[in-house]
């Protein structure tokens, strides 16, 4: 789900780099607002790591198998560590393994970031109405999931298909939408049910790890 | 795991000379107006200055080929779709396929910006270590934050690497095998991700203390470069061809099927 360069014109890329750099303001500021803004950068870096890491995990989807993408746990587990936390992750799948591209990093940071933020407020609301428990966690941990997954598919294939230099007629264009949106579907279930299942392990293994950074 | 990406940054070369906060900028600045190109003569003059580029960079072919071997794999399938599936102009049929005229020249156009973007990519990141790269990208504004969570992403990543290897033996020695799409299946990888948190949790309280040790936060980062005249003439240089290429697709029109007509 990484756009590479050379498909996207430079608006467009030039647009995905400004929403990213204002994000990324915006997230360093809310960091910063803490009484100890670098307390936290530790934690934050190294399940940054752990993330990129659990990203080459492959879930068998017969006859094929798909890695996990997780930016709705990473939002949850995150919260306003989280953009730069994707930006960082991108930038580094981009250099090491020519996943993405340099053109694209603020387009696909924007594609996987902005959902993550959305999953960080939805996981929040587990603590509402008579605080958290198991089953509120689950639930909360599996719409963060599927919502984040979902946001960023329709981002990922909207930007794409509306992007691409060539002349698609609008038929064939709303097709492939259709096809590449249907096609992800199982990718947004299996995403919400690994991070509820996540969300719960933590929470009986190590409650803290769910508080945040 | 591979992170050999600055394994040649040792070498010497103008690019391996130029200041890193200068390189960045410049080259940068060059794979935008790369992807601003959509005339196909100026994409001729791209590959032309691409080759010039890798060249002066004196970074083995052999360097470029490993790294474009995945990313290819995006090509063959633009390749492969993009001249039978778009446009109306059919300039050859091929059995029950038509090649299209407009999905063609898009397709040249989307392979070559790729290939000339992720060469010069290969040439900003291979001829200044990594660790260096970042440095300068806090001299040109990263926030101090985003620059020691990215030094302490990278310094873990391969710890944490060899940490899921060896969960992931563990639980082959136990006799799991990820086949078949199961909930038991799911839940087991979900625990595996969760045990890679809880262990990189864990190891980041230890690590902290020991920055605080030794004066994380308390002194304010050194400077690290120092710019040289000759460092600002070749950046010159290069704004100067980005500016070209910008300009000269403008004045040929800026569509892709400018040469064909």
């Amino acid at each position: 789900m990484h756009i590479p360069d050379g498909i996207l014109p430079l608006p467009v890329t030039g647009a995905g780099y400004a929403v990213t750099a204002v994000t990324t303001w915006y997230s360093v500021r809310r960091i910063n607002q803490q009484e100890d803004p670098r307390r936290d950068v530790p934690k934050a870096s190294l399940l940054t790591a752990a993330f990129f890491v659990a990203s080459w995990i492959h879930v068998p989807v017969p006859p094929t198998s798909i890695h996990l993408v997780l930016n709705g746990l990473l939002g949850a587990l995150l919260g306003y560590y989280a953009f730069p936390a994707i930006l960082i992750g991108l930038f580094f799948q981009a250099v090491m393994f020519g996943h993405g591209g340099l053109t694209t990093l603020g387009i696909n940071a924007m594609i996987m970031g902005l959902p993550a933020i959305v999953a960080h407020y939805i996981f929040r609301l587990r603590k509402a109405r008579g605080g958290e428990t198991q089953k509120k966690t689950g639930v909360f941990g599996f719409l963060a999931g599927v919502v984040a997954m979902g946001i960023s598919v329709a981002l990922f294939v909207v930007i794409l298909l509306t992007n691409l230099p060539a002349e698609i007629d609008v038929v064939s264009e709303k097709a492939a939408i259709y096809a590449l949106a249907i096609a992800h579907i199982p990718l947004i279930f299996i995403e919400g049910a690994i991070t509820a299942l996540v969300t719960t392990f933590l929470r009986r293994v190590r409650p803290g790890v769910l508080d945040g950074v | 795991m591979k992170l050999l990406l600055d394994e040649y940054s040792g070498l010497d070369s103008p690019f391996h000379r130029w200041d890193p906060r200068y390189k960045i900028a410049g080259l940068i600045a060059l794979v935008f107006a790369f992807s601003f190109i959509r005339d196909l003569r100026m994409v001729l003059a791209m590959a032309g200055a691409t080759i010039i580029i890798y060249a002066i960079s004196r970074l083995p072919a052999s360097f470029l080929a490993h790294r474009l071997r995945y990313p290819s794999i995006f090509l063959v399938v633009i390749m492969l779709t993009l001249p039978f599936l778009s446009g109306s102009d059919v300039v050859a049929t091929w059995g029950p396929l038509a090649v299209r005229e407009e999905g063609l020249l898009a397709a040249i156009l989307i392979a070559a910006r790729f290939t000339c973007i992720l060469t010069i990519g290969v040439v900003l990141l291979g001829t200044t270590p990594l660790l260096t790269n970042i440095k300068a990208l806090r001299a040109l504004g990263l926030p101090q934050i985003m620059a020691d969570m990215a030094l302490l992403t990278f310094r873990y990543l391969q710890e944490i690497g060899r940490h899921l290897r060896g969960l992931q033996t563990a639980m082959r020695l136990r006799g799991f095998r990820n086949r078949r799409l199961s909930f038991k299946g799911l839940r087991t990888l979900a625990w595996l991700s969760g045990s890679l948190l809880v262990y990189s949790y864990e190891r980041s309280e230890t690590i902290y203390q020991a920055m605080i040790l030794r004066g994380y936060g308390n002194a304010p980062p050194r400077r690290e470069f120092r710019g040289r005249p000759h460092d600002t003439y070749v950046l010159i240089v290069l704004i100067a061809v980005t500016a070209g290429f910008i300009i000269g697709d403008m004045m040929l029109g800026h569509h892709t099927a400018a040469l064909l007509k």
